[in-house]
């Protein structure tokens, strides 16, 4: 069976433009992706040491509301996200396992990327307060001045960096 | 102003947590839907021979931002107080520092963290493996946070907004921002054929046009209807917001979120008190100040820029929202009770818990005695120590020297 052909991108553009405005209208909240992520880092660690986390000044914070570390608004923001990327590839018949890669890179080294662009990630959108969903495209929309300067800098990084990569993607 | 629907941030939170999964989920499925569960087609964006990412992430951004703006001009949420909800502060150098760090890490790892998300539920390990990452990176951040927070708070410009910036209505910014949009989705058309056949020597195959004329003849309608509502006279408007306000009661806050916003972000609100003087010099909030409800017109409240939300105080609590007061752009509140539940709440001792009291009851009353204690100056008992569960004392040891 043929994988469904993904949609026109500015459809796609304008129906996840219409999911952030019902997320503003409804919740007055936009969408997000790394703070949920680090609270369940968080919560991982805390079931570990949990001392460990309440010493340290950034993670205790996310404790001072009393509640449980993974009750919160965008942690369940992003099982939905999850749940909804699960469905959507396994309707369009996209759901299997595998790494997807360019054609000149193993999969070793695919993988190794894969976790080093993450850590970088996930520090930089701590340091930055949000990632593309939350920054960029929440305070984007809300024409935050800030989130307009991280969203070029995003894209700055990215064009920078391009060249060094190719081997990875083409 | 009827949206945001604010109880479910509080009293309604369990259905706000059931709403975040189902917006989650067409988040999700509509990243998955665009093909951004795969690297290698996020990646693209970078080689300019696929630009999807941009045309998405642009076209979401210009949808939101003008339906938001429609739907100010329709008097049905209002913008400025959404967008001072759900943007963040402006932190200029981390967040410049930390836009082009994630740029650098999205083109190593092929995703950004919520594409990543999508990436493993569609079934790819180099996906699993970038949230992985993520989540470790996020943890780094925690332990060296330390070392960098002279850093992570520098640049502080509070929140602060193009439109704020540009002194334009926001309805003209995401006109300009809008019309831009589509001249850079012409010109990533344009760069994507060049690329696409410098890449891969092919000619690029032909997407039908018809989808994106409607998208941009949406965007042209949307533009000139918010710029047309901006037309309607202000005073109609706050007629609306007047009586929008008054039918869904928004817009009131308890003495205790009160106590808690002002321990935790002050400069966020603009305390007035419109009792008496005489009852406001004898006692007051601290840092509010004194305006009669008939000063409250020549006050200038409609010309602040209304970045604080504005809290209201009588004796008792107002039962309707001045109509001098609606004029302010940003957030009205009316403190519930008045004056008299402040005093209630803050000024006079916590009442003692018993023993058996819950953990929740127990975090109220330790709150309560701080906030007295900060007030007054006169510090409260502590609660009773928590009880001991299941204790039981140790057996006696039985026989031994004089028992026999």
């Amino acid at each position: 069976m043929n994988p469904e052909k993904f949609w026109n991108p500015y459809v796609a553009g304008v129906v996840l433009g219409l999911v952030l405005l019902s997320s503003f209208l409804v919740m007055g909240k936009g969408l997000g992706a790394s703070g949920g992520v680090n609270r369940v880092a968080v919560c991982a660690v805390d079931a570990v040491a949990s001392d460990h986390v309440d010493d340290n000044t950034y993670m205790a914070r996310l404790k001072t509301d009393g509640r449980p570390l993974l009750d919160s608004y965008f942690v369940f923001e992003i099982l939905g996200v999850l749940l909804g990327g699960v469905v959507s590839a396994f309707a369009a018949g996209r759901l299997k396992g595998g790494v997807i890669r360019g054609p000149r890179i193993g999969i070793s080294s695919r993988l190794a990327f894969a976790l080093t662009g993450g850590v970088l990630m996930g520090v930089a959108a701590r340091l930055a307060r949000g990632c593309t969903s939350g920054q960029a495209l929440t305070g984007g929309a809300l024409l935050s001045a800030g989130s307009w300067v991280f969203m070029l800098a995003v894209f700055a990084g990215g064009y920078a960096l391009a060249y060094f990569m190719r081997r990875q993607w083409t | 102003m009827i949206f945001p629907f604010e109880s479910l941030g509080s009293a309604d939170r369990e259905v706000g947590l059931v709403v975040a999964v189902l917006i989650g989920f067409a988040f999700g499925f509509v990243l998955e839907r665009a093909g951004f569960g795969r690297s290698t087609k996020l990646a693209a964006q970078f080689y300019l021979n696929d630009m999807t990412v941009f045309k998405v992430m642009f076209g979401a951004i210009v949808t939101a931002m003008l339906g938001l703006v429609v739907a100010d001009g329709l008097g049905l949420a209002d913008f400025q107080v959404i967008a001072e909800s759900a943007a963040s502060t402006t932190y200029m150098w981390p967040m410049l520092i930390g836009g082009l760090l994630l740029g650098a890490g999205f083109i190593i790892s092929g995703y950004c963290p919520g594409t990543s998300i999508v990436g493993a539920a569609s079934g790819n390990v180099d996906g699993l493996f970038t949230i992985v990452g993520v989540g470790l990176g996020s943890l780094l951040f925690s332990e060296v946070y330390p070392l960098i927070q002279g850093f992570y708070t520098s640049g502080d410009q509070g929140q602060m907004f193009l439109y704020q910036l540009l002194e334009i209505p926001p309805a003209l910014l995401a006109g300009g921002v809008a019309v831009m949009a589509v001249g850079c989705f012409v010109g990533a058309e344009v760069v994507e054929k060049i690329y696409t056949r410098k890449m891969s020597g092919e000619e690029p195959q032909l997407v039908p046009v018809a989808p994106r004329r409607l998208v941009f003849a949406t965007f042209g309608f949307a533009t000139v209807l918010g710029l047309a509502l901006l037309t309607v006279p202000v005073g109609a408007r706050t007629q609306i917001k007047t009586e929008m306000c008054d039918a869904c009661s928004v817009g009131r806050i308890d003495a205790e979120e009160l106590a808690r916003r002002m321990l935790d972000e002050p400069w966020k609100l603009l305390i007035l008190d419109t009792r008496e003087r005489s009852a406001y010099e004898e006692k007051r909030i601290p840092g509010s100040e004194h305006r009669a409800l008939a000063e409250l017109d020549s006050y200038g409240l409609a010309y602040s820029p209304g970045v604080k939300d504005l809290v209201l105080v009588d004796a008792d609590g107002l039962g309707y929202a001045p109509p001098a007061a609606m004029k302010y752009p940003g957030r009205v509140l009316m403190l519930a009770g008045g004056f008299a539940a402040w005093k209630a709440f803050a000024l006079e001792e916590p009442p003692m818990l018993t023993a058996d009291a819950s953990d929740e009851e127990r975090a109220g009353f330790l709150f309560r005695a701080s906030v007295h204690q900060k007030m007054t100056g006169s510090k409260a008992a502590p609660p009773p120590p928590a009880k001991a569960t299941n204790f039981t004392a140790p057996k006696k040891k039985r026989g031994g020297g004089c028992d026999g």
